[in-house]
């Protein structure tokens, strides 16, 4: 039977899928040809009529039957159609995963500006359909920025980087029915500035065969060289023997649905049926088929015949398939900042508040989530609290919640501070941080006694991520200090000793003055009295000095906490006692 | 109890049950702060300039009332028709007593902006309403005021003729007043920045902002307990 020739109904259906950058489902078409074909070599079929019942819904065909007409000996007739339906046999999804070393629930989707992106690219098809498909070929290309592009893994098939064409092809393999078959591929991304970047599309092509989208189910009724005929023999007298006779006179495989024969009663009346029969017989060409009974009549009977037959038909059908990704749009992660003090320099020895300010600038083209900052302060500083930070996001005060840490934890200005700031989670507070808006971090500390001598670095290191949290995008600032500005100290002391009203009694006259430029503190004037002599009194009174016994005689010592440039303490000293009043110069020290 | 009124710039008026205390009624622009016939019994300019003695003259006058200053600001006084004996040179470092109140002045030093000459004013240390105060006045430099015991500290900001903002914040550091108050600035963020400095560094001082016409009370609860209230 196979060898001989059968009219093909064939089905081909094709879907043209479009997905996003992120494998969404963009787009799908699917259109279908169905397409009656006449193998035979010499043989027309005719009144072709393509029998579609309820199954062409959904396709733009409207009639239940499609006419098609004569189809000559190797010829063929085709109608289009289209398929409304709402995913592919075959699911595609890639993730490009830019920081592939660090897991996360969701893949990263940026590339942090001048390293080395671990990307990690994760491609798999997934077989929707109840049949298998083959002819996969799975084109991805890769674009300029990666390198090192290395397979991982390839579940089934062959998968193959292509420098030449920057492609990476995957193919030579079959998915069964609700399995999957998934490719990883690993490279290194590296990015010289902000534009944002293209992930590199995918093509894929694939074979579905006996598969179909649509629900069409098409039969098909026709003819072609087909003779039939009725014999009458008479056996005995007005005994007549009759045959229906059917004879395949086409190449075609052929079938026989109906034989019924009718006879003419001789006087008239209703047609008797003799032969009533739905054989269902399939005829190879030049193939008979006949059926018999037997009359009574004094004539040759008069009999008609009804006989239905078609060539044979095989539906075949298929399902090709196009999936084209649309290359996933990577932005680059990056930061700018600057610091700045205010006052930029302070005076030496003098303690000033400076107000230190931080804004960091999403100067990438990716919408960042956390901006994390290191302040290194210097000693001689005295640090902020957290109460006295506070924090501007796109110009707008932030009331929300930030981390701050100071190491050591306290305010001691003789030591250095590391303090720490984090911002997190902008996307569930005031929104992500988008290109070109700022952070900005203002705080004071008070500069404390700063020397001219020293250095005071306040290094920086800003950091920022996207969401999820994957490799930081960092700058660093080494150069930041705070300069101070030397100051001359210039503590002059003055000395008198002038009798006093009685005998012994003498009145000595200290003048202290800070000439200098900048405050003096912790001023501490040492005068000593000599052995013999003891304090009486002080003018004026509040300045009562500290009296301590020495190796001989006693000192006299008067601490003040600040002197401005200028100001000036005149400080008379009542001392009494009997002998020579020897004369030292008094002693002045300063921080 | 103390109320503390200010009239802006550096004027205030000290009132408790017992005195009135007018302080550098000055003339800003050709307009002094506070009117002739404003009732005091006190009146204390910290150096001679109008921008401290203002009007002094004209409500000694009209209160008769005492006007107190160093001898040249005394004298510029009687040479605007000052009456002789309500007039009182306050010497330094020499206590002035009168019942209710005990001032003591202390030669601090005023700048010249233009020459950086330097010339007196005076520091007052008053204690009224059990309260004690350091009122600086027109001040360059802080004198023996690190070192006092205060209630209230009144500090000018503004720079140039008087402290800088960090001066008046680092006095607050030293002397550790309950309350510390700018005076005499001459941009918005100073007494801003003053408030966040001292509130910041200075370690337990309260910093008050006060406004014109802005009136601060301040008391002993229960004998030993400070309380402030701002109108």
């Amino acid at each position: 039977m196979s060898e001989h020739k059968i009219v093909n109904i064939d089905l081909e259906e094709s879907e043209t899928v479009t997905l996003g950058g992120r494998s969404g489902l963009d787009h799908i078409d699917v259109s279908g040809v169905l397409k009656v074909t006449n193998p035979s070599d010499r043989c027309r079929i005719w009144n072709v009529k393509v029998h579609l019942g309820e199954t062409g819904k959904g396709t733009g065909i409207r009639k239940k039957n499609l006419p098609g007409g004569e189809i000559d000996a190797g010829g063929n007739w085709e109608t289009y159609y289209t398929v409304g339906v709402q995913a592919p046999l075959l699911a595609l999804t890639e993730v490009y995963d830019t920081c592939g070393s660090v897991e996360t629930e969701d893949p990263h989707w940026a590339y942090i500006f001048g390293v080395d992106n671990p990307i990690k690219m994760t491609i798999q098809l997934k077989n929707n359909s109840s049949g298998q498909i083959d002819n996969i070929i799975l084109n991805k290309t890769v674009p300029p920025e990666l390198s090192e592009i290395t397979i991982e893994s390839a579940t089934s098939g062959v998968a193959e980087f292509d420098e030449g064409t920057s492609q990476i092809v995957w193919k030579d393999f079959t998915i069964y029915p609700e399995e999957s078959s998934t490719l990883v591929v690993t490279a290194i991304g590296k990015v010289a500035d902000v534009k944002s970047k293209v992930a590199g599309e995918i093509v894929v092509t694939y074979r579905a065969e006996e598969q179909q989208r649509s629900i069409l189910d098409p039969d098909m009724t026709a003819l072609t060289e087909f003779l039939t005929g009725i014999e009458n023999a008479e056996t005995e007298p007005n005994h007549w023997e009759c045959t229906l006779e059917c004879s395949n006179e086409s190449d075609l495989m052929i079938r026989l649905d109906k034989a019924a024969v009718f006879l003419v009663p001789e006087g008239g009346g209703k047609k008797e049926l003799k032969i009533d029969e739905s054989p269902a017989f399939e005829m190879a060409p030049d193939q008979d088929w006949s059926a018999k009974f037997d009359i009574e009549s004094k004539s040759p009977p008069k009999c008609s015949q009804d006989v239905i037959y078609t060539p044979m038909k095989i539906v075949t059908k298929r399902v090709l398939g196009t999936i084209e990704k649309t290359a996933q749009i990577i932005p680059v992660a990056r930061i700018g900042y600057t610091k700045v003090f205010e006052p930029p320099a302070v005076d030496s020895f003098d303690k000033t508040p400076v107000e230190v300010t931080i804004e960091i600038t999403n100067s990438g083209s990716a919408k960042l989530n956390a901006i994390l900052v290191e302040d290194d302060l210097p000693d001689d500083v005295m640090p902020p609290l957290k109460k006295h930070i506070s924090v501007w996001i796109r110009g707008k005060e932030y009331t929300g919640d930030f981390e701050f840490t100071k190491e050591p934890n306290n305010q001691d200005p003789e030591t250095t501070h590391k303090l720490t700031f984090g911002i997190r989670d902008l996307k569930d507070s005031v929104g992500e941080l988008a290109p070109g808006e700022t952070v900005k971090i203002n705080y004071a500390i008070m500069a404390w006694k700063s020397r001219p001598e020293k250095e005071y670095p306040s290094p920086i290191l800003s950091s920022a991520t996207t969401h999820p949290a994957g490799l930081l995008a960092t700058v660093a600032g080494e150069d930041h200090k705070l300069e101070v500005i030397y100051k001359k100290r210039s503590i002059s002391t003055k000395k008198a000793i002038n009798k006093g009203a009685d005998l012994g009694e003498y009145v000595v006259v200290l003048v202290v003055e800070n000439r200098g430029e900048v405050t003096a503190e912790n001023v501490v004037v040492k005068d000593w009295i000599p052995p013999g002599f003891e304090y009486v009194s002080v003018d004026p009174e509040e300045l009562v000095p500290k009296v301590s016994p020495a190796r001989k005689g006693s000192n006299v010592t008067w601490t003040f906490t600040r002197m401005n440039p200028g100001e000036k303490k005149r400080i008379r000293l009542s001392v009494s006692g009997e002998g020579e009043y020897e004369r030292r110069e008094p002693q002045v020290t300063s921080d | 109890m103390l109320k503390l009124t200010y009239f802006g710039h550096t004027t205030f008026i000290l009132e408790s049950k017992d005195i009135t205390l007018l302080l550098n009624p000055g003339i800003w622009n050709g307009e002094p702060v506070v009117p002739e016939d404003v009732d005091v019994r006190i009146i204390v300019a910290t150096n001679h300039d109008d921008d401290s003695m203002g009007n002094a003259a004209e409500i000694a006058a009209s209160a008769k009332a005492w006007f107190l200053g160093n001898e040249e600001t005394v004298e510029k006084v009687r040479s605007q028709g000052g009456k002789s004996w309500l007039l009182h040179t306050l010497k330094a470092e020499e206590a002035y007593e009168t019942p209710g109140l005990k001032i003591s002045a202390y030669p601090l030093q005023k700048k010249n902006p233009t020459s950086g000459e330097r010339y007196e004013n005076l520091g007052l240390y008053i204690e009224m309403g059990g309260m004690k105060v350091g009122y600086l006045g027109d001040t360059v430099v802080q004198g023996p005021f690190g070192k006092f015991e205060m209630d209230v500290l009144i500090a000018p900001i503004g720079g140039g003729e008087v402290f800088e903002v960090k001066d008046a914040v680092s006095l607050c550091l030293d002397a550790k007043p309950r309350i510390g108050i700018p005076i005499r600035w001459t941009s918005p963020d100073q007494p801003s920045n003053f408030a966040k400095y001292v509130s910041q560094f200075g370690q337990g001082v309260i910093p008050v902002v006060m406004e014109h016409d802005q009136v601060l009370e301040i008391h002993w609860a229960a004998g030993n307990e400070f309380r402030h209230t701002l109108s």
